[in-house]
């Protein structure tokens, strides 16, 4: 009976990393969508509303719903600053110059953090106070079906704009074919940097949601994030919004039992090795139209 | 031109070197991230005195990315104490690297854990361990 | 010359290898952010060369070498067929699996009563071979340099030559230079095996000269930096990742005044730079115009 009791226990575990996992690729499967580039910023961009969030915190104790709104704020504000110096003067032309960019302000924005709060660690309030609710010889952790929660609301109302706002075709035209939706008299460059803008507040919503289920905020959140939130991105198939809550999900499933079974450094190892088993194996749902 | 040659003539003989231990022991100073550093350098348990200590300092994860500038260790009243200033870019693990010239030549490295009180080690003497 | 100079110089050489590795992959066309993971193969191999199996450094550097492009060739052929974001990735992927092998690595022998080798995470200590011959800073700045000339002189050579304008080729329209009877497949697996071996000489010159090495050294960080150096300093040359290593630690260098600053005015720089210039200071335009002026 015990090792079901543990694989199903795990599948929890899984699940519940895998949401926040899953709102960090919804974040990049956005921007990817419509700009067809990574935004290396992406996760710095999230680190830096969490930190603005943490120092407001340490200088006045604000309560969670404020925390909460200058967190996607700040990193909205990041997000379109990265738009607008590294991936609107590129549009037409390389990708590589608009990646490579992205990842100076990487290294810019994290900077900026660490000036603000230059420790460690540092403490955050936290998003629930009570114990995780068990069930028979199960618990999941309260936050966790929060952000499963967040996640779910995220997709439903982007499912919504997309398919039911003017926005939405806009958007869904300049992810079909973005020349084509030119030619049509949609404006490319103000799609994107909508899109960049609800990216950059979904991230925002993300990083307050992580950092307040963990008490906690490290300068590790920049990197951590991006590499997450791109490898669940792939993983769910590059493309769609279910894709990238399928991919997150997925990575928390295969994290978690990994690590069960193999042990913290397997655990990365097979997320890696799945992801690149799956790019050289290229099945179909890995939607691998022209990645530029 | 001297030095190509004594590369040259280097690279052909066998050397042997001398194995060294040593301890770091650093407050900050409160001024930047700039610590006052004490080095505690002993061969086989006996202290190590006259010798020439150059002191720097690389982040281990992200090697050559910030090039401390090298500081030569003073010897204190204490024998096998020396002393420096070590000015880092930032708080964080860093590989300190010693290299000893003189009556022991020798090059170590120390992982310390430098924060804004001071450095705690992170590993051992920064010798292989002895069999 | 000063010490400090000597150290800065000997880094801007060995961070040169990792950045021309990455810029020959740039030049087929494809972003590779894993170029770290072989200088990581190549310092592990020639520490055990040397250290562990005695071997003289010269041995120690062709085995590094040939690991390095062996290594790169294993990775790089399934993900051959990929282009774009899906090669990146598939090359971080793979980065990050090495690192994690490092990490899991144990291998140790006794050498002159002392125990020697790769211990997984505490990393592989005791790559004295240059440092017990007495081979003082200057001199490994020479060798590391040396080498790096050689290197860039080869490379500059071979873009000359039809091998070189193929590669151009691939990386300006790989379905075009197919159809012109280019074998993409090869050419691109050789230029991925090549770039692995030139990190990987970087990586035993860089384990020599720190005596030193654990895993961590080989993160990310690394070849995100390295594949930046290449882009900013110009796609049009094989000197251009050079420029674009030197001009940040110059940079750091020479203003103190930034101390604390250093990544958000050089990241700022960088982000302008690249509007002005998406494919380096030194892109084939300026090259061109440079070579024309004679």
């Amino acid at each position: 009976m015990a090792p079901v009791v543990d694989f199903l226990q795990n599948c929890l575990d899984g699940l519940s990393a895998g949401a926040a996992y899953a709102l960090l690729a919804v974040g990049f499967t956005l921007i990817f969508g419509v700009l067809r580039r990574a935004n290396l910023s992406y996760g710095p961009a999230i680190m830096l509303g969490a930190y603005a969030a943490t120092w407001l915190f340490l200088q006045t104790g604000a309560g969670l719903l404020v925390l909460f709104a200058v967190a996607v704020l700040a990193t909205v504000l990041a997000g379109t600053y990265v738009e607008r110096l590294c991936f609107a003067p590129h549009r037409k032309g390389a990708a590589a110059a608009a990646m490579v960019a992205s990842f100076a302000i990487w290294m810019q924005l994290e900077e900026l953090a660490t000036l603000l709060l230059p420790r460690h660690l540092y403490a955050f309030p936290a998003l629930y106070e009570g114990g995780p609710l068990t069930f028979g010889p199960f618990f999941v952790r309260v936050e966790s079906l929060l952000i499963l929660l967040a996640a779910v609301a995220v997709c439903v109302a982007g499912w919504k704009v997309l398919y039911a706002t003017r926005f939405g075709i806009a958007v869904r035209a300049v992810i079909d074919d973005p020349r084509a939706a030119e030619l049509s008299g949609i404006d490319v460059g103000a799609v994107s940097l909508r899109i960049f803008a609800v990216a950059s507040a979904i991230g925002g919503a993300t990083g307050f949601l992580i950092v307040a289920s963990h008490e906690q905020v490290t300068p590790m959140l920049g990197m951590w994030s991006t590499l997450k939130g791109m490898l669940a991105m792939m993983l769910g198939g590059l493309g769609s919004l279910p894709g990238a809550i399928a991919g997150g999900l997925a990575l928390g499933l295969i994290e978690a039992h990994s690590q069960w079974y193999f042990g913290p450094q397997f655990r990365d190892f097979i997320a890696y090795l799945l992801l690149f088993v799956l790019l050289a194996a290229r099945p179909p749902w890995m939607n691998t139209r022209s990645a530029y | 031109m001297r030095w190509l040659l004594g590369l040259a003539m280097a690279l052909s003989f066998e050397a042997v070197a001398q194995k060294a231990e040593a301890r770091l022991d650093c407050i900050h100073t409160g001024k930047d991230f700039i610590y006052d550093c004490v080095i505690e350098i002993m061969r086989q348990g006996q202290p190590v005195t006259d010798l020439d200590v150059r002191m720097s300092a690389d982040m281990p994860s992200m090697p050559m990315a910030h090039q401390v500038k090298p500081v030569t260790a003073r010897a204190t009243s204490t024998p096998g104490e020396y002393r420096a200033h070590l000015d880092l870019e930032m708080s964080g693990e860093w590989a300190v690297k010693l290299r000893l010239a003189g009556p022991l030549r020798d090059q170590l490295v120390l992982h310390y854990e430098f924060d804004e009180r001071g450095a705690r080690p992170v590993r051992g003497s920064g010798r292989p361990p002895r069999k | 010359m000063d010490e400090y100079a000597i150290g800065v110089l000997t880094s801007v050489g060995l961070l040169s290898f990792v950045a021309t590795s990455a810029y020959l992959l740039l030049i087929a066309g494809e972003l590779s952010f894993g170029q770290q993971a072989f200088f990581g193969v190549g310092a592990y191999a020639a520490g055990i060369a040397t250290a562990m199996l005695g071997l003289p450094l010269f041995l120690g550097l062709l085995i590094a070498m040939a690991c390095g492009a062996a290594v790169a060739a294993l990775v790089g052929l399934p993900a051959l067929r990929l282009r774009g974001l899906y090669f990146a990735m598939a090359t971080l992927a793979a980065a990050e699996m090495l690192r994690i092998l490092f990490e899991l690595f144990h291998w140790q022998v006794e050498v002159g009563g002392e125990v020697v080798g790769p211990d997984g995470t505490q990393g592989f200590r005791g790559i004295r071979w240059v440092f017990e011959r007495g081979v003082e800073p200057l001199g490994f700045l020479a060798l590391v340099w040396g080498m790096l000339a050689v290197v860039l002189v080869v490379i500059h050579l071979l873009e000359r030559t039809r091998l070189g304008s193929a590669v151009r080729a691939l990386g300006e329209d790989p379905e075009l230079a197919g159809t012109l009877g280019i074998d993409v497949l090869r050419l691109k697996l050789a230029v991925v095996a090549a770039a692995g071996a030139l990190a990987a000489l970087g990586g035993a010159l860089f384990a020599h000269h720190n005596t030193y090495i654990e895993p961590r050294n080989f993160d990310i960080m690394l070849g995100v930096h390295t594949l930046a150096y290449a882009l900013i300093g110009g796609l049009g040359t094989v000197v251009g990742p050079l420029l674009g290593v030197a001009l940040d630690l110059g940079l750091l260098e020479g203003t103190r005044v930034f101390q604390g600053y250093r990544m958000i005015v050089f990241g700022g720089l960088v982000a302008l730079l690249l509007i002005w210039r998406p494919r380096g200071l030194l892109d084939e335009r300026v090259v061109h115009w440079l070579r024309t002026r004679r």
